[in-house]
């Protein structure tokens, strides 16, 4: 048996299951760029709407593509599409304004 | 959730609509006032200040040259001519024939009657640049899509390399971990507790890799954290501030297998930035960072201990060994029994509980390559994670002589009592605003009462009760004395 402990220190018996981090407890630990890109995202694509302003659509799809690229892979992804969709939408309409 | 998804770009479609619809009239308002310049053609230059001679002049003869043209061509076309003028321009026609009835010919006797060259007056306006169907016009766009372009080829490329680099590690560090660990990868959803023998992708650039059953500690949790090269601002913010691609173990102890204390040992920046922000460094840590020169690592590592036996247990030689060849790539090395994390700020007038502490040992390796790493640089890292392991034996074996370990507790009881002062002071201030809380309700209370009687009642019960008070106070007092003496 001593042997055995000697040689091998795997513990089969002590094994702990994976827990997350909690991330509520350390919020220094979360990356808060995804979530202020895709709320940029939104505010550009709303401006670029209803101010019928080319640039600020451009921004927003900008802002969703980075927002997607830093996202983690535990958020939905409708969320993201549905910024993606609105921002793709307002950055197409024909404006003669730039 | 979901029906908000569908109904936001329904919405956008029907707002999109009256646009598209609005060309299509425009289309059509160009078409008839292409219509109405057949008939007035220099309609648009009445307003224009010439001589209205030379206006009308203008007028008669296109109205005598449509007239005279079905003569000369075909007389096919010259009906078609005729029949379309005849039916798109009745009401016109008969709006021109008015018009011009009201000159007299006889006005125009005395002038010239020369053909107006046509040509001459012909101006060709620049058609607009967004009327235009141009390459040119569409600069912005294509500029901004090949943009899109570049970040998604970024995207693809820099997420596969992450990839790769993790796959990389893994492969190499495998054989050491399954001979040390019985559990090699899990994800903490699966039923049974089985090694999924693969990394966790949190993200795409951070890599989890939970390991367990052994020996001397709970489990191990070694995170990859490569650079965002999957974000191309990311990568062109690095080529101002270069970073590099980090490894992060962290090993939780359970209680028997670590003695009481606290140590630290890193790069000089990493351990200044460490006394600041971890809670139990700050704490029980308060020296500045002593140079390792004193204990044979190079000057270029930093070292903070709570006491000095623990610098000269956890220092042999063999540590010594692993620091000196690898000190380029150690960013921290932090062994603690009373770790909780980073410090919290803490919200005024909330009284706190002590942060729980955890037994954990943590590692922070820098990959050497500053950003520009292949995967065959990831079994320079093997040494390392031998040092890992083992440091997590030499800590199950180290104790702390007599001396030590009171020294040590006592620390840990200052801590305690600090910390509860703090509280202390802080639930004093809770328990005494709330108590004047009380007696002004009450106050109120008398005063609102409208009954006289009742309320010189009240007011005597309330006095009855403040001496009550003052009365236990002075018995305690003297207990106190009693006692004291």
């Amino acid at each position: 048996m001593t042997v055995n402990n000697m040689a091998d220190p795997r513990r089969p018996n002590k094994i702990f299951r994976y827990k997350p981090p909690n991330t509520e407890t350390n919020p220094t630990l979360e990356d808060p760029t995804p979530d202020y890109m895709n709320l940029l995202g939104m505010i550009f694509s709303m401006c670029g709407l209803m101010l019928k302003l080319k640039w600020c659509a451009w921004i927003a799809v900008y802002c969703s593509f980075i927002s997607f690229a830093n996202s983690r892979s535990s958020e939905d992804t409708k969320q993201m599409m549905s910024s993606f969709i609105i921002s793709d939408i307002s950055s197409t309409q024909r404006n003669p304004q730039m | 959730m979901r029906h908000v998804v569908f109904l936001l770009p329904a919405l956008l479609l029907l707002l999109a609509l009256p646009d598209t619809r609005g060309r299509y009239n425009d289309d059509f308002d160009d078409g008839e006032d292409i219509a109405e310049f057949d008939d007035n053609d220099f309609a648009e230059f009445e307003d224009v200040s010439e001589d209205p001679a030379v206006d009308v002049e203008k007028e008669p003869p296109p109205r005598a040259a449509p007239s005279s043209t079905p003569i000369e061509d075909d007389e096919d076309e010259a009906t078609v001519e005729n029949e379309d003028g005849q039916d798109e321009f009745e009401d016109a026609d008969a709006q021109d024939q008015d018009m011009y009835s009201k000159y007299d010919n006889e006005e125009f006797e005395g002038y010239e009657k020369t053909n107006p060259s046509f040509k001459d007056t012909l101006i060709y306006r620049e058609v607009p640049a967004h009327l235009q169907n141009s390459w040119e016009s569409y600069y912005m766009e294509i500029l901004m899509v090949t943009g899109l372009l570049a970040y998604i080829m970024n995207y693809i490329i820099g997420k596969n390399k992450n990839s790769r680099l993790a796959q990389a590690w893994f492969n190499s560090h495998r054989e050491l971990l399954e001979s040390n660990f019985a559990l090699v990868g899990d994800d903490g959803t699966s039923k049974e507790a089985t090694s999924t023998g693969k990394l966790n992708q949190e993200n795409e650039h951070i890599y989890n890799l939970w390991c367990s059953g052994r020996v001397c500690c709970e489990g191990m949790l070694i995170q990859l954290k490569f650079l965002k090269r999957q974000d191309l601002l990311n990568v062109l913010a690095r080529m101002m501030r270069p970073a590099c691609d980090q490894v992060q173990v962290k090993v939780t102890l359970n209680d028997e297998d670590m003695d009481t204390f606290v140590f630290a040992v890193g790069s000089r920046k990493a351990m200044a930035r460490l006394q600041k922000e971890m809670q139990d460094l700050c704490e029980f840590c308060g020296d500045k960072p002593k140079s390792g020169a004193k204990y044979g690592i190079p000057e270029s590592l930093a070292i903070l201990s709570e006491m000095g036996e623990v610098t000269d247990g956890v220092m042999d030689n063999k540590m010594v060994h692993y620091l000196t060849s690898h000190a380029d790539k150690i960013e921290s090395i932090h062994f603690s029994d009373q770790f909780s994390g980073p410090k919290v700020m803490q919200e005024e007038g909330q009284p706190l509980k002590l942060p729980e502490t955890k037994k954990t040992l943590l590692f922070t390796f820098n990959v050497p390559g500053m950003g520009n790493t292949s995967p065959k640089d990831m079994d320079i890292l093997l040494p390392l994670m031998n040092m890992v392991i083992y440091s997590i034996d030499k800590v199950k074996k180290l104790r702390l002589n007599r001396e030590g370990k009171q020294k040590a507790d006592r620390n840990r009881a200052r801590v305690e009592e600090n910390f509860l002062k703090q509280t202390h002071t802080q639930r004093q201030e809770a328990a005494q605003t709330r108590r004047e809380e009380k007696k002004r309700a009450e106050k109120e209370r008398i005063m609102n009462e409208e009954d006289p009687d009742r309320q010189r009642r009240l007011e005597e019960a309330a006095q009855r009760r403040e001496q009550k008070k003052l009365e236990k106070k002075q018995m305690k007092m003297k207990q106190i004395k009693v006692k004291a003496m």
